[in-house]
């Protein structure tokens, strides 16, 4: 069986206990989100075991940020107190989305193990770590003990060549797998990327490994290299000696290879992120609502990209276009490089950073009959409104382009 | 549920690829046990099911699903739902692999048989037959599951992941 590099890092971590098919692994690091955060507090309280080392966790309040009915609030009210009570180091109330926060921290490095209680943690591989989601009660139970119980995968090499067009995203990319793949194709898989020509810039990379889970994924992974470290040396993390790969190289159970000058840009077709075709095939289908943003668009290459864009133009009548960065640090980027007024000016909506209308949590939840192009990362029926609504995933350049016209647009048309 | 672990239930017939959106739309996340039922009420009328029993009904529900059942979101409120209207058990061709876990950690057994999706209906009884590895049918026909991993097999005999927890910590000190 090929297990790859994240079979590797799993058996770094493994503390020798074995049961079955499943090694008791240490965990580096913790991801935390709001509500199901909460979810895990009562029986925590009743396990009345203390958490093993509280600098090895990120708390994030990004789901109800700030919270939009009183339940919530009272959820948000909770894990506040418990971060005070407990004493938590890392905590940040509405300052973006969890998955954006935690690689823009110095956390996660190249070869750890990190756990989060979001199916969307794998966003945090393209930093060379193998990151994967859980339940609440998964995670609780790291949160007591430092480890976890986890199988070794077989592993998906995928070899990424080429240069990429200035029309295709790493939504692109990640679809164009999916397309592939379908919904299971990656059940239980680690699908780790070799991007041969340091071609994928970071902002794309964590939208890739964030999706890899619309597959099945366990994780994605892309392999560190320069573009990884010059990321890490930007946000003071760099860490010495830098990532040793395994003396032996990774072994493989299937090979892709993708040649990224090749892509088309690709779209999500109602209701499912592995619904794929090329958004020629999918042009001229009428739009209410676009939405750019989330943890696999709301990034800072995806502000520029979609303003670059919407510059000097107006979104067409009738179009609701919603921004939301990913992040407050993204957002106050976005500023002052001047893609937030060329968004404005375009006619666009800007929310503050959050979860929000990815999930149907608060803002812009769609009608029965509404269709909405979306840059999020599932479009599950009902998952952003109505069940009669509609909802397509693609990247932000094709989104922004859609916003122009107002019908699904293939960006090599405006740019 | 009987005393040697084997369950008697009716089925709930789904698809493939259900996911957990549909299954608890995300509107529904509370923290209370109520609410979490409703959204899976809600769900099950999404997915066109008509019969959504409430915890009364005096029989167990058994859920068989097609491929990749309860792929997407985390939320374990969708699966402590289950577990709240007496789901002990659910058959799949395939499990996502959160939801798979969160299953054995809340203690509903996850059961991985192909055959049995293909061939039966709604509403029929079915029997799990814990310690022989299969489902019997309304005709007494046998059709077997995967076996359990031996360490789910011991997280579901403990009851779930917090119980596990509690016996591995008597056990390591």
């Amino acid at each position: 069986m090929g297990k790859g590099l994240s079979g590797a890092i799993i058996e770094q971590h493994a503390d020798g206990k074995k049961e079955g098919e499943f090694l008791r692994v240490s965990v580096d690091f913790v991801l935390l989100h709001d509500p199901l955060l909460a979810l895990l507090l009562p029986e925590l309280k009743e396990l009345g075991r203390s958490i093993l080392d509280k600098t090895k966790l990120l708390v994030t309040v990004d789901h109800f940020a700030p919270p939009s009915t009183i339940e919530r609030a009272n959820i948000v009210k909770q894990v506040l107190t418990f971060v005070e009570e407990e004493q938590i180091p890392n905590c940040l109330v509405y300052q973006g989305i969890c998955h954006q926060l935690l690689a823009e921290g110095d956390w996660v490095h190249p070869g750890m193990l990190v756990l989060g209680t979001d199916s969307h943690t794998t966003t945090a591989g393209a930093l060379g770590c193998l990151a994967t989601g859980m339940g609440s009660t998964d995670i609780l139970y790291t949160l007591v003990t430092g480890k976890t119980w986890l199988l070794l995968p077989k592993a998906v090499h995928v070899d990424l060549s080429g240069t990429l067009p200035p029309y295709i995203m790493g939504k692109d990319i990640i679809l164009e797998l999916l397309e592939g793949a379908g919904e299971s194709g990656f059940l239980y898989q680690a699908v780790e990327f070799y991007d041969r020509d340091s071609a994928v810039p970071m902002d794309d990379r964590f939208s890739i490994c964030n999706m890899a889970v619309e597959g099945g994924a366990k994780n994605g992974l892309f392999f560190p290299d320069e573009v990884t470290r010059t990321y890490i040396r930007e946000r003071g993390g760099q860490r010495e000696p830098w990532f040793q790969f395994p003396e032996k190289e990774p072994a493989y159970d299937n090979k892709i290879k993708m040649d990224l000058s090749r892509l088309n840009p690709k779209v999500a077709l109602p209701h499912s992120p592995a619904n794929v075709c090329d958004v020629e095939d999918a042009k001229g289908e009428e739009i209410d609502q676009v939405f750019i943003g989330s943890c696999t668009g709301g990034r800072l290459r995806d502000l520029k990209v979609a303003a670059g864009i919407l510059r000097n133009r107006k979104v067409a009548k009738g179009i609701r276009l919603l921004i939301v960065p990913a992040s407050q640090d993204i957002y106050r980027n976005a500023i002052e490089k001047g893609y937030i007024q060329d968004i404005l000016n375009a006619g666009g909506t800007i929310l503050n950073p959050s979860c929000g209308l990815c999930g149907g949590i608060d803002k812009g939840i769609l009608a029965a009959g509404e269709t909405c192009i979306s840059t999020s990362n599932r479009n599950f029926q009902g998952r952003m409104g109505d069940p009669a609504s509609r909802v397509y995933l693609a990247s932000p350049l094709t989104a922004a382009a859609t916003a122009l016209r107002g019908t699904i647009t293939d960006p090599r048309e405006v740019l | 549920m009987e005393k040697n672990g084997n369950i008697s239930g009716r089925v709930w017939r789904l698809g493939n690829h259900v996911n957990t959106d549909l299954l608890h739309p995300p509107s529904w996340f509370s923290l209370d046990e109520e609410k979490m039922k409703n959204g899976l009420r809600v769900g099950m009328e999404r997915l066109e099911r008509k019969d959504v029993p409430g915890d009364s009904r005096d029989e167990l529900v058994i859920i068989v699903a097609g491929e990749n059942f309860g792929c997407g979101s985390s939320r374990e409120t969708s699966v402590r739902a289950l577990f709240a209207i007496g789901v002990k058990a659910i058959v799949a061709q395939s499990f996502a692999r959160i939801f798979y876990r969160s299953l054995v950690n809340r203690g509903i057994a996850p059961l991985v048989c192909r055959e049995l999706h293909d061939r039966i209906t709604d509403g029929e009884l079915i029997r799990i037959i814990m310690d022989n590895q299969c489902i019997v049918l309304n005709n007494r026909e046998q059709i077997p599951f995967d076996p359990f991993d031996p360490h789910i097999k011991k997280i579901l005999a403990c009851g779930g992941l917090i119980p596990y927890l509690k016996n591995e910590c008597e056990s390591e000190t």
